[in-house]
């Protein structure tokens, strides 16, 4: 292999942020400083490898875990910032901002845009759409003392959104019907299982 | 949603009774003395193989195979710590998306009050 | 040794129970024991698991006596040791076995003489919650624990408890009232 091979290789390897980002995933600043002024923190940085380990974690007797592991088998990654804050807009709305600016590029359509001057709450959902099928979906939900930033990137199937209502509690959307949604369902029956001994 | 309903479930759900004589055969089941207990690692002889009678590079190779399958189980105990840790992020993660999506039903059912956009989907 | 509601345990008990005194142990079992098993008979529904349950959960107790700093923690501790228990057990074992309908009104707070049908149907429906929004309803509702102790002892945001008790009890109220046990109007 000559040194331009080489060399061109180290290039592309070395590119950065944008040659690893898959399509469909965001970039989305890491918010250390407001971790410390959260009372609440949920940060989640699940790329396709963790994905497939904490899949094979996940118990198939669990309702809530085999339909999770079900969902995500076709995804390669999921990206979650959550906050919460004792004082209202304790964060700054410009790096949100930045996140939704990502959302005008080609591909990614609003399908839910919902705001509520009474509550000052202003929640998005975005779906990035190639070809036929859901690559990208993100969700930006800010509210006075919270705020929200959900990426979800790979072959998204988004009947499986749907079936996952009841269980995390996901409304039918009717994303694809365009529909107004259904009034939410009963959580699915759960039997109780035969109990046993510990071990 | 209203207080009645929730009223009505904390009475139907206070606590029962535990079953007849449950303290009793918890008490005798628990161990004599409550103390921790410590396992003390014992060394072995210093020459193992001359005690026993094992030739001494069989002897090696038998530590040497305990060594590695201990690290072994070590590097899987710590890749399953690894595993359970993400699952429950995923968990976690799909229950935050869930809520959000719901925060959106919400705003897409509840009808338009004044100062508020309608739904654009 | 016993104490009864009104009066309540001395904050020495917990340290004669470390000591190994097993008496003092045992009445802190006898304050806690009903409220152990019954969030595990209402996880489980039924009797012989929510037992070997509750016995479980005391029996980590006496082993890790030295870390309960108070009575109070003493409760959260046991609470929350005996959802997760349940919870995981949940998980763990397949259903093969229903639980008898007859059953469904013992569940039941046992002074709630009346509409034992209401009663087994409610334990029906609790049943048929998941494993975690039903042991946030259990923790709210049997246990009167508020939203934040919840979030603590089952490890989930705040939001994600408030998110259980709404949907369960649209679900249940709804249930509720398309079996005709509740009328909407009643309960306006």
């Amino acid at each position: 292999m000559n040194a331009r091979v080489v060399l061109t290789l180290v290039a592309l390897l070395s590119a950065g942020p944008a040659w690893a980002q898959s399509k469909g995933q965001l970039r989305i600043p890491e918010f250390s400083a407001l971790s410390e002024k959260a009372s609440e923190t949920v940060t989640v940085t699940l790329d396709a490898n963790l994905l497939g380990m904490a899949a094979r974690f996940l118990s198939n007797e669990d309702p809530e875990q085999a339909k999770a592991k079900k969902l995500v088998s076709s995804l390669t990654g999921i990206y979650v910032r959550h906050y919460t804050f004792d004082t209202d807009y304790a964060y700054p709305k410009g790096d949100i901002d930045g996140v939704r600016r990502q959302l005008n590029a080609p591909g990614w359509s609003r399908i839910v845009g919902a705001v509520s001057k009474k509550e000052n709450t202003t929640v998005d959902v975005f779906v990035l759409i190639d070809g036929e099928k859901a690559q990208g979906l993100a969700i930006i939900a800010s509210e006075p003392r919270e705020f929200t930033i959900v990426n979800i990137v790979g072959n998204i199937d988004l009947e499986q959104l749907h079936d996952l209502e009841g269980n995390f509690g996901v409304p039918d959307l009717e994303i694809d019907t365009g529909k107004k949604p259904a009034p939410a369902k009963p959580p699915a029956p759960v039997k109780p299982p035969a109990p046993a001994k510990p071990n | 949603m209203n207080e009645n309903f929730e009223d009505e479930l904390r009475r139907r759900l206070r606590a029962v009774d535990a079953p007849e004589g449950f303290a009793e055969r918890l008490m005798a089941a628990l161990p004599a003395e409550r103390k921790s207990t410590v396992v003390a690692f014992v060394p072995k002889a210093a020459h193992p193989a001359r005690h026993f009678g094992v030739p001494a590079a069989l002897a090696a190779s038998l530590l040497v195979a305990v060594f590695l399958g201990v690290r072994v189980a070590n590097d899987r105990e710590i890749e399953q710590q690894k595993g359970i840790a993400a699952s429950q992020q995923l968990m976690q993660a799909l229950r935050v998306t869930s809520q959000k999506l719901d925060l959106a039903y919400e705003a897409v059912n509840s009808p338009p009050t004044a100062g508020d956009e309608e739904n654009r989907s | 040794m016993s104490f009864s509601a009104t009066q309540p345990m001395p904050d020495s008990l917990l340290a004669q129970a470390r000591a190994g005194d097993r008496d003092a142990f045992a009445t802190l079992v006898r304050a806690h024991q009903g409220s152990v098993f019954s969030i595990g008979l209402r996880m489980l529904s039924r009797r012989d698991a929510a037992e070997d349950l509750a016995q479980d959960v005391f029996l980590q107790l006496y082993r890790k006596l030295e870390s309960i700093e108070s009575l109070e923690h003493l409760g959260f501790w046991l609470r929350r040791v005996a959802a997760n228990l349940a919870i995981d057990w949940l998980r763990r074992r397949p259903y093969s076995d229903t639980q008898p309908l007859e059953e469904g009104a013992e569940i039941a707070a046992q002074e709630v003489a009346e509409d034992p049908l209401m009663s087994r149907e409610l334990m029906r429906l609790l049943g048929e919650l998941a494993p975690h929004p039903r042991a946030v309803m259990l923790l709210r509702y049997q246990e009167d624990r508020d939203v934040a102790e919840i979030a603590a002892m089952l490890d989930m945001p705040v939001n994600t408890v408030k998110s259980h008790i709404k949907r369960s009890l649209t679900a249940l109220r709804g249930q509720m009232i398309g079996a005709k046990l509740i009328d909407c109007e009643e309960l306006p």
